[in-house]
């Protein structure tokens, strides 16, 4: 019994060193990897690069020459059109069209979604806001609405559900066909917009409405989705220009916008994006998208038209954590690292990362000697001591410190 | 003679219980004080929202409640034990030494069990009463992990006080406090969700962790 509660406790050490050792080894030299900006040149209709290179700032274009700031931040008018203005280096027109400040700062957009936006608790209570209340700005509205098996609206102060408004979004939403309970809802929940388009649902069946509130009254919409389409991700926008309510990511992670008002989906050409891993990014402007996507080791931009077609790409890759020196050097010490955080979720859970390679066996085996001169010193029996040796032949240095923080002194 | 054991136990952490779980209770009611405090100054709907979509953990002090009273528990009814090796005594009952230590500590578990229920009832009734039922699943979630880091804490503190030797009383804090910090990681309400469970089961595994030092202590380690 005695024996078992060691092994136990043997077990349970192993895991906290496991989390903890490799998480103070990148507290103190863990150095930060700096990905490179990328943004498209409407002026010379190729990507511009920023990056840091030994604590300096270079900036180039693809083809490797190297520009000023002031040069870099001409090359790309529509981003940094304000500093362009107070230098009184803005062009009148590009590519034909007239600089119109107001033009250019309705056009401008900006997109992000992390793959751990996806990965995490849903709030199942909404606030469903007044679209067309004649005011200036969006009140917060006094009740929050679910979609179970019914849509409900519960009032805030007294915790209660309003029975009057939820039988009357219901038998709307029941009237447009919609299967409950809902599988996503999608919205801009505050009141920081420039306006309410209301939320995005998919229901049981897969189908895809958009409800809002209009004076009171439901107002939901059937957007046709075609047959066998799902979606795993609804990001809802609130752009100037009013193009599109949303993005989406298929269950085949394609991107999707759902245009305004005609609720057609269009398919951005995107390739390879992989959602659960990357990083999206989408910078549009007056003439283009820029379509970022960056995983651990690597970026990968892709620009489009107006009309959303393809105009050129842009890869580059750098060397990952575990390939540079400081990741060489943990490869040698240990055998895997736990985290109680990943950054691709926001769930808490054990993240195991076992070290690529097998460098950590050298150590492995050291330790293993030098627990047999320990044991030796003690005067003991080897044989009765296998099992510690067998733990510390696969977990290494988490091993070690564990057998002997917790000695195994039964048969002395 | 097993009652005699138990009698033993209760004398030795009767008010500490007691005294432990008022605090709790007043914690638990405290939350609720300073949330209908929020609701009257900041509206409901919008307190709400802050709750849903801002990260606003309004059971954060529930943190390290039930953490104190198993440290505090375990500090109670081994302490007496080792000053002077009063083990010794009841090792010297007729009954098997790892049955004693284990009615011991299946003791504390139920007066923990006990008071952490009385908590944790105040704290959910009070919850259902001000906020839906996605928002109090959240906070069940993420109040969980603290709820078993008190039984977890409680392990630990017999393994620690009841080793005699203090080279490894230092080496199985520093282990304890690495492992409890697992419980107490930095996350959104519901975000423990994943987890919960292998915390329990490792919780479950770690309770037997005192037969580890006790058997050290009756071997005469000292």
């Amino acid at each position: 019994m005695e024996k078992i509660s060691r092994y136990i406790i043997v077990f349970i050490a192993i895991i906290a060193s496991t989390v903890a050792l490799p998480k103070l080894y990148w507290l103190a030299f863990e150095k930060p990897i700096h990905a490179p900006i990328v943004m498209y040149s409407c002026i010379d209709n190729d990507f511009m690069i920023m990056k840091r290179h030994e604590k300096k700032m270079i900036r180039e274009d693809n083809k490797g020459n190297e520009y000023t700031r002031d040069e870099y931040e001409q090359k790309l008018p529509l981003f940094y059109i304000r500093q362009l203005l107070i230098s009184g280096t803005l062009p009148d027109s590009i590519n034909g069209v007239e600089m119109d400040v107001h033009d250019i700062n309705k056009a401008r957009s900006f997109f992000r979604l992390k793959p751990k936006n996806m990965h995490t608790p849903e709030p199942g209570l909404y606030p469903l806001f007044e679209s067309e209340s004649g005011r200036a700005n969006l009140e917060m509205p006094g009740d929050f609405f679910r979609i179970t098996w019914r849509m409900e609206f519960i009032h805030a102060k007294q915790n209660k559900i309003i029975e009057e408004k939820s039988r009357m979004f219901t038998a709307v939403l029941q009237k447009r066909g919609f299967e409950f309970p809902a599988k996503i809802i999608a919205g801009i929940p505050t009141t920081r917009k420039s306006c309410d388009e209301g939320y995005l649902v998919i229901d049981n069946k897969d189908q895809l409405f958009h409800i809002k509130m209009v004076e009171a009254r439901p107002y939901v919409k059937k957007a046709e989705v075609p047959e066998g389409m799902r979606f795993k991700h609804i990001a809802c926008v609130d752009f100037k220009n009013k193009k599109y309510y949303s993005h989406l990511i298929s269950e085949d992670n394609q991107i999707y916008i759902l245009t305004q008002d005609e609720y057609e989906l269009i398919r951005f050409p995107i390739e390879g994006y992989n959602p659960e891993k990357e990083e999206i990014k989408i910078y549009g402007d007056l003439f283009n998208y820029n379509v970022v996507l960056k995983g651990e080791n690597y970026i990968k931009v892709i620009v489009l038209d107006d009309d959303y077609n393809k105009v050129d790409e842009y890869n580059e890759t750098w060397t990952k954590r575990s390939e540079r020196i400081e990741g060489k050097f943990f490869s040698y010490i240990f055998p895997a690292q736990a985290s109680m955080y990943d950054r691709t979720s926001s769930f808490t859970d054990f993240y195991l990362e076992r070290t690529s390679g097998y460098n950590w066996l050298f150590l492995n085996i050291l330790l293993m000697i030098i627990h047999f001169f320990i044991i030796r010193k003690r005067g003991l029996k080897l044989g009765k001591h296998i099992l510690d040796f067998a733990v510390v032949a696969v977990t290494g240095i988490f091993g070690f410190i564990a057998v002997n923080f917790f000695q195994n002194k039964f048969f002395d | 003679m097993l009652k005699s054991v138990v009698f033993k136990e209760w004398l030795k952490v009767r008010w500490f219980l007691v005294i432990l779980t008022l605090i709790g209770v007043i914690a638990a009611g405290n939350i609720f004080l300073k949330v209908q405090h929020y609701i009257t100054f900041q509206e409901a709907n919008k307190y709400w929202y802050r709750i849903l979509f801002e990260n606003v953990q309004y059971f954060r002090y529930l943190k390290l409640v039930p953490l104190l009273i198993g440290l505090t528990i375990a500090v109670a009814q081994y302490i007496p034990e080792i000053t002077s090796r009063r083990i010794k005594l009841t090792f010297h009952l007729p009954i098997n030494e790892n049955k004693i230590l284990l009615l011991m500590l299946g003791f504390g578990v139920v007066i923990l069990l006990i008071s952490y229920a009385i908590i944790f009832s105040i704290f959910f009734g009070l919850s259902n009463h001000y906020f839906a039922k996605e928002m109090v699943q959240a906070a069940i979630i993420s109040v969980t992990p603290w709820f078993l880091a008190g039984f977890a804490a409680y392990f630990m503190a017999t393994l620690i006080i009841m080793e005699a030797i203090w080279k490894y009383r230092m080496v199985y804090f520093i282990t304890a406090c690495a492992f409890i910090s697992l419980y107490f990681e930095y996350s959104i309400a519901g975000g423990y969700g994943p987890v919960n469970l292998k915390l329990s089961l490792l919780t479950l595994l770690v309770s037997v962790s005192l037969l580890f030092s006790a058997y050290r202590f009756r071997k005469g380690e000292i």
